[in-house]
């Protein structure tokens, strides 16, 4: 199994050329233009790479956020003589001009992942004038550019996963305005909302990655600022647990993997300053420590549906009558979480969070109603 | 489900054939776009996810088939509108990925004049937003007490100034009209029907609810706070409202409102300074009115525990539950019912599940063939019960019910209810039912919301 995720890695950086010639100045428009290629900064080679200018550097993180299986090239690039400093608890702050790019390959067998990969779209973010803006783009067939297209798109497609089965799904590129569904962000002194990455967090980015420290990498890059001396620990490298049987995982372990998934999986929403989820007062975020607010015999408010017939959000040492079981088990439409995102099961995140959610020794909720 | 002839004919002579009723020469805004269900070329989210600000979004007459939400972001002071809740209709039926209907965040928000069919999950949510305006909006699926339909018709949660008015929803699998910690919310003539729950008001300050018709939903038209939630519900007038036959067998597929027994009218669920007068009641088979303790659905005072800084809204004046740093909202005070109607109702509570749904089993066992007392307190948090000494009953909690015509009245003591349930155990005074006989707020009248005066 460990073969899968060197594999996995390998996907996740190699087709990312890096710097080609053939790029103009980049200064970034506060308007989308309309082929990906004209931001300069990244264009398709023919061999289907991607090639990148001298001041896009990639990147990887150490818990990804799940998205049917897709495959994923991050990419960031900070102006050259800038760099993005760190935030102890959040995304690093970037300085006008930034832009992270997403973009999203499906492959059609989970088995063999370097086989027949296809770029469906690429997510922009692009800071400008104080703010994140947030741009969809889909790739044409031929994977020649990517166009900019604001009402997103739905496809039907199927993967085979690595037990062999074939899945069926709706692939959802997000209409721009869904960008804010999980990025979007109130804060909570200044009551001011708007657009923030979420991924590139000093823990998220922190180890080693395509064969040297990332962190490090990036900071001899040029393009961010030295980590904080007193910083959180490292998230858990995810697809390193590829494979693995959660019962012979020590406590601490499997807690710290557990946390980082739905941390990344669902804080996004989940946490006291996010628009979309906040109302829920169900906050996943690795560092909370309010057993109540992490779902521990918390009733939901407005889950309809989505309880699956169950009572509460969490049942400590029982999977089955927890809510947030059920939200990662089902794929009904409108029951499902994330919210959006994922139309598939994610059975190796179920099952640790099932792993979890088991172990828990909090005191019983009390009679079920 | 379209108009008569002759008037699509002469309103057509000064518009296009989709724009009968309204089209961008009404708008107010400057900015305008109008949407053709019948043009192929424009797509709808196109245009939603490209409008700025102060746009005005005309849809034309038809059918919209959507396979994705409706989303509004980054963008204020919009009006989406369409030609009619007959004759412009976004249909989500389709849609295979997960997503409400129309889904927006705004400072500023109108929508009128459509319908929002088989949404995945709700039909339109509206959140953290200001000046939301729901006007002449159906939400509603195809199949009736489907669990499978989605939660909530209308959705409109942590807003503030929110008016919903002449809007319509059915068969929601939750809640047809849910108002949802919101600051000042008007919601006034529309029609809640065939829904487990009719009409919510929850978790919100300052709510002026009126003219609305009830009917056929499981439970008609409830107010309650959530365990947990930074908004304290207060100040919520109910009046002028028909609120009749909700006997809809429960059909919810869980959360909160798969307890609601058939037949409720009213809850009021740890709420303070909530007023239900001049309303009518008639053929709810539980009960018409019941005031009851957040403790019946959570008994632990703790989950009941806001961190005063985390509080949104004003508690000023309310007499909260306090302890270290925290207050509590789980209890239901200054609670004032009076001049209603009531007709019919209580005489065949629902039996169907006497674990999920026990107040309606314990209402039946209880008055047995006799028809259950019109308003119910289930004396929760009251310092002192007595079955037939007025005197030897407290009135901690300022509860008060008016002895007018049709009333009855009966403080269960719900916390001590013997093991064969009898309305012989309760407090059922004559009129005028002393000692809740008390006609005002302990804080001064209700303050409702000024901004959506007629």
């Amino acid at each position: 199994m460990r073969n899968v995720a060197a594999l996995y890695a390998a996907v996740l950086l190699a087709p990312v050329a890096g710097c080609g010639g053939g790029f103009g100045e980049i200064d970034l428009p506060d308007e989308p233009p309309q082929l990906l290629s004209e931001l300069q900064l990244v264009r398709a080679d023919e061999d289907g790479s991607l090639l990148t200018n001298d001041r896009v550097e990639p990147y990887a993180l150490n818990t990804p956020l799940f998205s049917d299986y897709a495959l994923k090239e991050r990419l960031v690039y900070v102006p050259d003589g800038e760099v993005a400093t760190p935030d102890p608890r959040w995304t690093y702050d970037f300085p006008e001009g930034s832009a992270i790019l997403k973009t999203f390959l499906v492959v059609p067998d989970l088995r063999e992942p370097e086989v027949d990969r296809q770029r469906v779209e690429t997510r922009v973010l692009i800071r400008s004038n104080g703010e994140w803006l947030a741009w969809p783009y889909i790739w044409d067939e031929d994977g020649s550019d990517a166009r900019f297209a604001p009402s997103g798109m739905t496809a039907s497609m199927s993967v085979i996963d690595r037990d062999g089965a074939s899945r069926d799904f709706t692939y959802l590129v997000p209409q721009k305005n869904q960008c804010q569904e999980c990025h979007e962000i109130e804060d909570t002194v200044t009551g001011e909302k708007g657009i923030v990455p979420i991924g590139p967090t000093m823990r998220n980015l922190e180890g080693e990655h395509d064969g040297s420290e990332q962190l490090q990498r990036l900071v001899d890059a040029g393009l961010f600022a030295e980590p904080l001396a007193d910083r959180p620990p490292p998230a858990a490298h995810w697809f390193a647990t590829v494979g693995q049987d959660w019962s012979q995982v020590d406590d601490e372990t499997l807690d710290r993997v557990a946390r980082d998934y739905l941390d990344v999986n669902c804080a996004h929403c989940h946490n006291e300053r996010a628009v979309n989820g906040k109302t829920s007062q169900l906050f996943l975020s690795w560092d909370n420590t309010d057993r109540f607010r992490l779902g521990v015999c918390k009733k939901p408010g407005s889950a309809a549906k989505g309880t699956g017939g169950r009572t509460w959000d969490i049942v400590p040492g029982d999977p089955d009558r927890s809510i947030l079981h059920y939200r990662l088990q089902t794929d009904d439409v409108g029951s499902m979480m994330p919210d959006i995102g994922r139309s598939l099961v994610h059975t190796e995140g179920l099952k640790l969070i099932e792993e979890w959610i088991r172990r828990m020794d909090d005191a019983p909720c009390g009679v079920e109603e | 489900m379209r108009l008569a002839l002759p008037a699509l004919l002469a309103l057509t002579a000064c518009g296009s054939a989709s724009f009968p009723n309204v089209s961008c020469k009404d708008a107010a805004s400057e900015s305008c776009v109008e949407v053709d269900p019948l043009d192929e070329e424009q797509s709808l989210l196109d245009v939603v996810n490209t409008v700025g600000s102060d746009t005005t979004i005309v849809l034309g007459e038809g059918t919209f088939s959507m396979d994705n939400q409706v989303t509004f972001r980054g963008a204020d002071g919009l009006v989406f509108m369409g030609q009619g809740m007959d004759e412009t209709v976004l249909d989500f039926g389709e849609m295979t990925t997960q997503g409400n209907g129309v889904d927006a965040i705004a400072e500023g928000f109108t929508i009128e004049k459509l319908t929002i069919l088989d949404a995945p999950k709700d039909g339109l949510r509206v959140e953290a937003s200001t000046d939301v305006v729901i006007r002449e909006v159906r939400a509603t699926w195809t199949n009736e007490n489907d669990p499978g339909n989605g939660g909530y018709g209308l959705y409109p949660v942590s807003s503030e100034r929110v008016l919903i008015e002449d809007s319509e929803a059915f068969n929601a699998s939750d809640a047809g009209v849910y108002v949802g910690q919101c600051i000042e919310a008007v919601v006034r003539r529309n029609t809640a029907q065939k829904n487990v729950a009719g009409l919510e008001i929850e978790n919100t300050q300052y709510a002026d609810v009126y003219e609305n018709i009830v009917t056929d939903n499981t439970g008609g038209l409830v107010v309650f706070d959530l365990p947990g939630n930074p908004v304290v519900g207060r100040d919520v007038l109910i009046h002028d409202n028909v609120v009749t036959d909700n006997n809809r067998a429960n059909f919810a597929p869980g959360g909160t409102v798969a307890y609601i027994p058939a037949g409720t009218g009213t809850f009021a669920m740890a709420s303070r300074r909530v007023e239900i007068t001049s309303n009518t009641y008639a053929n709810n088979n539980s009960v018409d009115i019941a005031l009851i303790s957040g403790m019946v659905v959570d008994s632990d005072p703790e989950k009941w525990a806001i961190p005063e800084g985390d509080l949104v809204g004003s508690i000023e004046g309310l007499q909260l539950d306090t302890a270290d740093g925290v207050v509590m909202n789980f209890r239901s005070s200054e609670i004032y019912v009076h001049d209603n109607s009531h007709s019919g109702s209580g005489t065949d509570p629902d039996n169907s599940d006497q674990e999920v749904r026990e107040l309606g089993f314990l209402l039946w066992v209880a008055w047995g063939s006799t028809p259950v007392d019109t308003v119910l307190y289930d004396t929760i948090g009251e310092s002192s019960f007595d079955i037939e000494d007025a005197s030897k009953n407290s009135n901690d909690n300022h509860i008060c019910v008016k002895a007018t015509d049709g009333v009855s009245f009966a403080s269960m003591n719900l916390e001590n209810v013997p093991a064969l349930p009898s309305k012989d155990k309760m407090f059922r005074p004559e009129p005028p039912f002393t000692p809740f006989d008390c006609d005002s707020f302990t804080g001064g009248p209700l303050v409702t919301p000024t901004f959506a005066a007629e």
